[in-house]
């Protein structure tokens, strides 16, 4: 049955079925591996969840927040942490350094779509395993989470999901393109991974708790597009108005990244080494 | 015939920051640093037919790597014109790696975490290969380099040998026309590396693929190539039959000889440079044009029951062409 569907697929498509399958065979060798990166992304979700349930206490009105508000954006931390930040395409920089690409740009088919393939594996086998956590603690807690009242909610919600998805995408390959110059990818990776990426996404806490005028500025980069605004939206907390202010800065950020991408990488291959051997 | 690889005064220079050694350099890198180009390929031109297969040889860091580089796509040349069949390898053209292969002995293409075989049908759909063929072709090959039982074993667990045979498979699934072989037998053992050139010889020869072989051991190139291609320091020095260089760079031929009885060695130098002397065996380099004559002296002064008119080893000429001294 599998065989068949495969061969009913045009060629193009059972390449990227075919790379992704291996993706898959990939995690299960390292099962360890990817169940202790499973323990950290649950214990990240539980701290915030129990932080967040002993701030409010016997309060549901909290920094303009109301309790079960607070709650299902850690519950969407969790979910766009998969979808959204789920990444293999940061291999690509270690991959540059030590002249591994050299095996993918050789090969009729291209570097972006073989990293994009990847990272749909690992957000798909993250987010599978993320509902089937989540899903146990709302079973447990029992708290009322929130669902939007208005269907065009949902359709914002998507649009700019995708949107963040992309970006994340191209933000990532920015920053691998770094590796065609820079030696130090390690620093780089990390203070954007860490600091910028998370703390700016809105990936521990939402950003408006923070003073006014320090989110106002947060909100000109591109990352509080990654998890922030979908969620606000989820919320119910932005205006039609403020929705469609946000995918189009969201958008612009995209569609400059896009720009900024196909620069570095034209540059950066021609630049390239491929060292070892 | 035409042309299947076109090469006109190519040129690949690299831009390296230079480095002081110790902590004290690594402190003044960060504020000046030096950069030096390196000149890896300094113009060089070559032209291989449909079916040829090439020697590339030459000491470490001549170019012959980077030059194979640049043939595959890899590189970007800094000047120069490079034809692939008919296509600019850096415009990178599926059609056109659809078509070439490049195996690195040091690099590896294989799926490091899975058996071999994934890799393959990975390839396959990559490359766009039929089912029928894939079939045949890795039937071929698996019975060709015997790997039969290794590949639904996980490449980390492969020995060196193994791994080299799988990467071969998979560099030559989809029956590649031009196949650029970096070291494919380093750190094969001898038998090994005896059945992967015998390997190499049938491919080209039923594929009537084009070849150019790189490696450090003149045995493969010996047995496999009747054209090299000497490079050194970026810059061909030698391009044609493989017996010609020895004409070409010998200057002087080996006459060996074996004595009768004992005779004063210095009695030899009138004839030519004496390369060894141990009774009853003596080696003795003359000009190549005046060997027969050096012969007939020999043979009427000295008291010999055996005489040989050699030439020298390849190795030792190709050793001395590196080394920039005549033989």
């Amino acid at each position: 049955m599998k065989i068949l569907f495969v061969k009913f697929l045009p060629v193009k498509v059972s390449k990227y079925f075919q790379l992704a399958k291996i993706t898959f065979e990939e995690y299960f060798v390292y099962r360890l591996n990817f169940f202790l990166w499973r323990f950290r992304s649950f214990i990240l979700f539980l701290s915030l969840f129990f932080f967040w349930l002993a701030i409010y206490g016997q309060e549901n009105n909290f920094l303009g927040y109301q309790k079960a508000q607070m709650l299902t954006y850690v519950v969407g931390i969790a979910f766009l942490r998969s979808l959204v930040l789920g990444t293999r395409t940061g291999d690509l920089a270690g991959q540059i350094r030590s002249g591994e690409l050299t095996k993918l740009i050789l090969k009729p088919l291209g570097v972006f779509s073989f990293c994009f393939v990847r990272d749909l594996a690992d957000k798909f086998l993250n987010l599978f395993f993320v509902i089937f956590e989540v899903g146990l603690i709302l079973l447990i807690f029992k708290f009322p989470f929130y669902l939007p009242k208005n269907p065009a909610t949902y359709f914002f919600f998507v649009v700019l999901v995708t949107l963040a998805f992309f970006l994340y995408f191209l933000i990532n390959l920015i920053l691998s393109a770094l590796a065609f110059w820079t030696e130090e990818i390690w620093a780089t990776q990390w203070l954007f991974g860490v600091i910028f990426l998370q703390f700016f996404a809105g990936a521990f806490f939402p950003i408006d708790v923070l003073p006014a005028w320090l989110s106002r500025i947060i909100y000109l980069t591109p990352f509080p597009y990654l998890i922030f605004f979908p969620l606000k939206i989820w919320l119910e907390q932005l205006s039609a108005a403020m929705a469609v202010k946000a995918i189009f800065i969201g958008a612009f950020w995209l569609i400059f990244f896009y720009w900024l991408v196909s620069f570095l990488w034209q540059k950066g291959v021609k630049n390239y080494g491929a060292y070892g051997g | 015939m035409a042309a299947v690889i076109e090469v006109k005064n190519l040129r690949k220079y690299f831009r390296v920051h230079k480095k002081e050694s110790g902590l004290k350099g690594s402190v003044k890198s960060l504020f000046s640093r030096k950069y030096e180009e390196v000149k890896a390929i300094d113009g060089i031109s070559f032209e291989i037919k449909e079916g040829e297969l090439i020697g590339f040889i030459g000491p470490n860091g001549a170019g012959k790597t980077t030059t194979l580089k640049c043939l595959s796509g890899l590189l970007y040349p800094t000047a120069g014109f490079i034809s692939v069949l008919d296509f600019a390898p850096w415009d990178r053209k599926s059609e056109f790696q659809k078509q070439i292969s490049l195996v690195m002995g040091q690099k590896n293409q294989l799926w490091w975490d899975l058996p071999a075989m994934e890799t393959f049908l990975l390839n396959k759909e990559i490359y766009e290969i039929s089912e029928k063929q894939f079939k045949q072709t890795l039937d071929e090959l698996v019975e060709l380099l015997e790997v039969k039982d290794i590949l639904k074993i996980q490449v980390r667990k492969l020995s060196l040998g193994q791994r080299m045979k799988c990467e071969l498979i998979a560099a030559l699934l989809h029956s590649p026309k031009v196949l650029f072989l970096d070291e494919p037998t380093i750190g094969l053992d001898v038998v090994m590396q005896k059945k992967m050139r015998d390997f190499i010889k049938e491919y080209n020869q039923r594929f009537r693929a084009s070849i150019i072989l790189t490696s450090h051991y003149m045995e493969d190139v010996k047995e496999l190539c009747q054209r090299v291609i000497i490079i050194d320091q970026g810059k061909i020095v030698f391009d044609g039959q493989l017996e010609k260089v020895v004409q070409k760079f010998a200057a002087d031929k080996m006459i060996s000889l074996v004595l009768a009885k004992k005779v004063n060695p210095r009695e030899f130098e009138e004839i030519g440079q004496i390369k060894e002397f141990e009774f009853p065996k003596v080696v003795i380099a003359v000009r190549r044009a005046a060997a027969p004559l050096a012969a007939a002296q020999i043979l009427q002064k000295f008291p010999v029951t055996d005489l040989n008119i050699e030439e020298p080893r390849i190795e030792d000429i190709i050793r001395q062409v590196f080394t920039g001294k005549s033989v």
